[in-house]
């Protein structure tokens, strides 16, 4: 759940539909999406159709601090419908901290975004993207990231409580040299959940991983397809890893290796298994009860 | 008493492991436990922790006046029994600073971690590092009762003798209670324990105060022997 520190510290604030900050800050262009479309004619092929909310972050210079956003559903029954449009100019490097989340557990809310992140050649973003959702709210998320020439994205997901529905895909985009390193962590709870990413190495020696741990608990589906496409020389890694915390549980991991380029080299690592009986019984013999055990196991399976 | 196993019998994946163990610890005494592999030792040590892998059948396991038989294995814990394990298992993403400073209050024995603190629970440590950790957990969580389930094994002499040093300071001299499992018997030359207790296919089948003498008798004769020679390595 979001809080205050969040709140005060964001540059781009929306609760439900409305915007409750944009910062102004020297360099950096923080818009609403509907007000990017009509500032600027070359943002609209950025969009699938034309915003109805969302934010648009352009990193035109050089910052010393985070940019933070926060997204939140605060009312009953609240839906979001984002466009959001990041865009990194060359060579800068730049980190964001996006929080999405509810304010209560019980809001049957829903949060829709579609996105694309722009990395111009030689930037850098470092992403820390934290969503945290109501048992009965239904996410749904698209984004795209292009990553041009020479450019570095880290993006780190963390899901610290998950929603009924978990609809998320991502497809990332590695030109020439440049590298991805992109994390997905969270823990499903009465979740049914479906995550595809894609990440395509497009450019020659372009290179990347993906790492997924999911931890499922309380009768939970998750599935998730993972895959990585060489279509130059690239070099990819794939490593994903599911934790069984509960019978009455589900996960489907399918990783996918799709090489057409004979110079690339991608690899993959997957597993599924429950939490080992062997841990549960040392962590107690330390003094854990159980669930303290269960807690402190699955945190450092998250740890990625 | 500190410590009382009466008539312990114990099942490990339904086969019987433990066929009436007797077992009396006095406060400050430290014991001895001999066997061959897999004679039963490292089961009754788990089975007076509590350990939900074994279960008990007959019996009773009473730790300072309370019958802690059916208490789970936290509980025990935090009424001062501590298991250091033999080969204790990893677990990832877990730094053992993190792990001391949940387990106790007590500030953990930096001296003897060195750079293990940060690392991962277990995770690629050598023989010698899991023992340290084992033997840092156990130091931290102030225990009445030690098992060092076979401290000396993957250790060369000198680690024995340094890991016995720290065994008698940090815990005999302070009156716990230590049982020294062990199946080579070179931690005893360093730790003297009070009582030899030999263990063979479940059952405690010789009690023996001379601890030189019980292992020159093993030497000589082996442990399948000791029942034999029970006459020899009678009662104390």
């Amino acid at each position: 759940m979001v809080t205050k520190n969040v709140e005060k510290k964001a540059h781009y604030f929306q609760r439900d539909n409305k915007i409750v900050n944009l910062s102004d800050i020297k360099g950096v262009e923080i818009l609403s999406s509907k007000d990017a479309w009509k500032k600027y004619d070359w943002v609209k092929r950025h969009f699938s159709s034309k915003p109805i909310e969302g934010y648009f972050i352009w990193v035109k210079e050089q910052i010393s601090f985070p940019l933070v956003s926060c997204l939140l559903l605060a009312s009953h029954n609240a839906k979001q419908n984002l466009q959001n449009l990041i865009i990194i100019e060359k060579g800068l490097k730049v980190c964001l901290v996006g929080t999405c989340t509810s304010a209560k557990k019980t809001l049957h809310g829903t949060h829709k975004a579609q996105g694309k992140i722009i990395l111009k050649e030689g930037a850098t973003l470092d992403y820390k993207h934290s969503h945290s959702w109501g048992e009965q709210d239904i996410l749904e998320s698209n984004y795209l990231f292009l990553l041009g020439k020479k450019s570095h994205l880290s993006y780190i997901l963390n899901l610290a409580s998950s929603p009924k529905k978990f609809n998320m895909e991502n497809e990332m985009i590695v030109s020439e040299k440049a590298s991805c390193d992109f994390k997905l962590k969270g823990i499903f709870n009465l979740t049914r959940g479906n995550i595809q990413d894609r990440l395509i190495l497009k450019g020659k020696d372009s290179s990347g991983q993906v790492q997924l741990r999911m931890a499922v608990k309380k009768k939970s589906k998750v599935s998730a397809i993972s895959e990585i496409r060489a279509d130059a020389s690239g070099k990819g890694h794939l490593d994903c890893q599911g934790l069984l915390v509960e019978k009455g549980s589900s996960i489907l991991l399918e990783p996918r290796l799709t090489c057409n380029n004979k110079e690339a080299q991608i690899t993959h690592e997957a597993s599924v298994g429950k939490i080992s009986e062997e841990q549960l019984n040392y962590l107690r013999m330390r003094g854990f009860s159980e669930t303290e055990a269960i807690k402190l196991i699955i945190n450092g399976f998250l740890k990625v | 008493m500190l410590l009382k196993v009466k008539g312990l019998k114990v099942k490990g994946d339904g086969k019987e492991i433990l066929k009436g163990v007797n077992l009396d610890i006095k406060k400050g005494e430290v014991q001895a436990l001999l066997g061959p592999n897999a004679s039963g030792k490292s089961t009754l040590a788990h089975a007076i922790l509590g350990n939900p892998r074994y279960k008990i059948t007959h019996g009773e396991v009473v730790f300072d006046g309370k019958n802690i038989t059916k208490f789970p294995p936290e509980k025990r814990a935090k009424l001062g029994i501590a298991l250091s394990w033999q080969n204790p298992p990893a677990i990832k993403g877990v730094r053992l600073s993190l792990l001391l400073s949940n387990i106790s209050k007590h500030k953990a024995n930096e001296s003897l971690l060195k750079n293990l603190s940060e690392r991962e629970v277990n995770l690629n440590f050598s023989g010698g590092e899991k023992k340290i950790s084992e033997l840092t957990q156990i130091l931290s969580l102030r225990p009445k009762l030690v098992i060092f389930d076979e401290i000396d094994s993957g250790l060369d002499i000198k680690k024995i003798k340094e890991f016995s040093m720290i065994i008698k300071k940090e815990l005999v001299d302070k009156k716990v209670s230590v049982i020294l499992i062990t199946h080579s018997g070179e931690v005893l030359k360093f730790l003297k324990p009070s009582l030899i207790n030999i263990m063979i296919k479940g059952e405690i089948v010789c009690r023996q105060k001379d601890c030189k003498k019980v292992l020159e008798t093993i030497k000589k004769y082996g442990y399948e022997k000791c029942r034999e020679k029970s006459t020899l390595l009678s009662e104390g």
